[in-house]
């Protein structure tokens, strides 16, 4: 919405963006330097600009970097997805989690690996994104109700349906197939647990360029979430532009669960958050939710990694812990919630 | 409805003929129909794997699935929500993590342990969720998302166990959380029918509150109903009837949706009349599910729930097509 936003107000949000940005490199390099080892500075940098394959360099290299990498990009990849379907669904509760996009991803992701027997998971980008398409294409489908018609909860339902019809055929291949699980239990909860640089390094540009897509067309989205009828009546094309958006929340969110995993909650919260703060305006919810999401990724990966002293806890139940609560929250205190 | 009720008990009679036959030793219907008759004369083995293994299999089949029918009756009455099953409002998810914890948390319990465990989950989880939904009485909206907040919380909590436990015992503790009749003695059957007894009977005794509260709280109200006393009542009972099924069994999924539907389909909205038949479609339901799990891909057997869940699905995709322009 672009109404006549005082000056002020837009320096405020930039300052704002530009601290969050400044953090995120900090806590970066906090959660590097945190470990059974606990790194000094210069040896992170050195360890990256200048390897020289000491036993520290090799851990952030090989081990901590790719982590933390992971996490940065899986938070805010998920975070937009669900900034974006928020706005393209009208509906408040919509993230890949809940729909059942990230279940999509999993399943497809699961089903080629226990059937064609695919090892490294950061291969599997292109299937993660089929699933998550034909997810994303079923939940809207059956949980929308033609142009504006379809009710936060009804889609809601949908995509709780969906998730447990295809955890179940998950769990029906995990089952039968004892070497699948023990090799991808703990994907399945979402984990950002023994990345390497080359899984991050297949997935990067698929969400970069999410990323960029999204940064490009804000206004877009933002006629969008004010629903089909105005955006229509504003000269856009809804359908054409929804298709758009659609692609952007698959390539993120199906390339964010090929890399850790279905992480749920992240994609909920985070875009919530930014909009208390910020305000409507897709120009400033994207980038915001970018930076907060990577942020929410990382420190809940590198707090739960402290707390358990535990390198593979995975980051999936540490979101669900901090993110159902919120979810309760919100469904006592919103409106809708009230009928 | 004595037509209905006629072939539904028709078909029902059929699936357990043929799944009481049919095996790796197949057992022909005129042999069964001696056994029954005359048991005294039946070869020793024949007895053996009818009254021993199929029988109670069968038994175990029908009676979880009547339970997760009438509990998916009461949920999406008082939910007012034909979308709404025990399942998705995350009741079965409580039973599930009380189970993982006894067979994955703890080291060396007995098996016997589990169901109780679930039944626990199961009714902590209901009234979590009844308690969270309090502001001012309750709302079927809230409850629905409550639930489904609480049941991904307790899901988080399953796959830890998952993630960290023995990969035998996850395994088992997998295979048991899909929903199957596999290993069904007499013992599961009497325990399972005891537990049922006294909730199906108040719940059939109920039929005209969960008439009222389809209405809607206000109507409801109107006509004198005390709606959150029947609300919390009735969700106690539905916590009963399926902790008591998914202990026997596990999570055999999407019967608690489509029975309900297909009830209301064949015999109008009534609950007088919708949950004996729904009771009667789920207990057909299962078995079925059960018999094409073991035949189709036999030797290989897949368990009844993800027979359902492979059904149950699509099923479902239809509803939500078919009621796209009614109000949620």
């Amino acid at each position: 919405m672009s109404t006549r936003v005082p000056v002020g107000a837009d320096r405020l949000r930039l300052i704002a963006l530009v601290t969050l940005c400044c953090l995120l490199p900090l806590a970066a390099i906090w959660s590097v330097s945190l470990g059974a080892t606990v790194l000094p500075l210069d040896s992170i940098i050195n360890a990256i600009f200048a390897f020289d394959g000491s036993r520290d360099h090799l851990v952030v290299a090989a081990v901590r970097l790719p982590r933390v990498l992971a996490g940065l990009l899986v938070g805010g990849a998920l975070a937009i997805a669900g900034a974006i379907m928020q706005a393209i669904t009208n509906n408040p509760l919509a993230s890949p989690g809940l729909l059942g996009i990230n279940a999509g991803a999993a399943f497809a992701v699961v089903f080629t690996m226990s059937v064609f027997g695919t090892g490294a998971q950061g291969s599997l980008v292109w299937t993660a994104f089929a699933g998550a398409g034909a997810a994303a294409v079923l939940v809207s489908l059956f949980g929308s109700t033609g142009p504006m018609s379809g009710t936060p909860v009804k889609l809601v339902l949908a995509g709780a349906v969906l998730t447990a019809f295809l955890t179940s055929l998950t769990t029906a291949f995990l089952i039968m197939d004892r070497s699948t699980l023990d090799s991808v239990r703990l994907w399945t909860a979402g984990s950002l647990t023994g990345r390497t640089m080359d899984e991050v390094r297949a997935v990067a540009p698929y969400m970069l360029a999410g990323l960029a897509a999204a940064l490009v067309f804000p206004r877009q989205l933002t006629v969008l979430s004010l629903g089909a009828d105005v955006s229509r009546s504003l000269g856009q094309n809804p359908v054409f532009w929804r298709g758009v958006a659609a692609v952007i929340v698959i390539l993120l969110a199906g390339s964010a669960v090929a890399l850790a995993g279905p992480i749920g909650f992240v994609g909920l919260i985070v875009p919530h958050i930014v909009r208390l703060t910020v305000g409507t305006d897709y120009k400033w919810i994207i980038p915001f939710a970018a930076a907060g999401g990577a942020f929410l990724v990382l420190s809940a990966d590198t707090l739960s990694r402290l707390l358990f002293a535990s390198q593979s806890f995975p980051v999936g139940v540490t979101m669900a812990t901090i993110g159902a609560p919120f979810f309760i929250w919100l469904a006592r205190t919103s409106p809708w919630g009230r009928s | 409805m004595t037509r209905v009720v006629t072939t539904l008990l028709g078909l029902l009679t059929i699936v357990a003929v043929a799944g009481l036959a049919w095996g790796d030793y197949p057992v022909p219907p005129g042999e069964l129909l001696a056994l029954l008759l005359r048991p005294a004369e039946a070869p020793p083995h024949v007895e053996m794997i009818v009254v021993g293994l199929r029988m109670p299999r069968l038994a175990l089949g029908i009676l979880a699935g009547a339970a997760f029918a009438v509990a998916g009756a009461i949920t999406q009455a008082i939910m007012r929500n034909p979308l709404a099953e025990p399942g998705i409002l995350g009741i079965n998810a409580g039973a599930a993590l009380g189970v993982m914890i006894v067979l994955v948390g703890l080291k060396n319990a007995p098996a016997y342990l589990a169901p109780p465990a679930g039944f626990v989950g199961s009714s902590a989880m209901a009234l979590a969720i009844y308690l969270l939904s309090w502001r001012n009485g309750t709302s079927s909206l809230r409850i629905v998302l409550i639930g489904i907040g609480l049941g991904s919380l307790a899901g988080a909590a399953t796959t830890t166990l998952t993630a960290f436990g023995a990969i035998t015992d996850v395994q088992r503790a997998l295979i048991w959380l899909t929903g199957s009749v596999y290993h069904a003695d007499w013992h599961d059957v009497r325990m399972l029918a005891l537990w049922l007894f006294p909730p199906f009977v108040l719940t059939f005794a109920s039929f005209r509150q969960l008439d009222l509260v389809r209405f809607g709280d206000t109507a409801a109200l109107g006509l004198g109903q005390r709606v959150d006393l029947v609300r919390a009542m009735m969700i106690v009972l539905c916590a009963l009837i399926s902790g008591a099924a998914v202990a026997a069994t596990g999570l055999i999924a999407f019967i608690g949706l489509v029975a309900p539907h297909l009830a209301r389909r064949l015999v109008g909205p009534m609950h007088a009349k919708v949950l004996p038949v729904c009771a009667l479609v789920g207990a057909l339901l299962v078995p079925a599910a059960d018999f094409l799990g073991r035949a189709v891909l036999a030797p290989v057997q897949v368990p009844a729930g993800i027979v359902t869940a492979l059904i149950g699905a699509p099923f479902f995709g239809f509803l939500l097509w078919r009621h796209r322009n009614a109000a949620a």
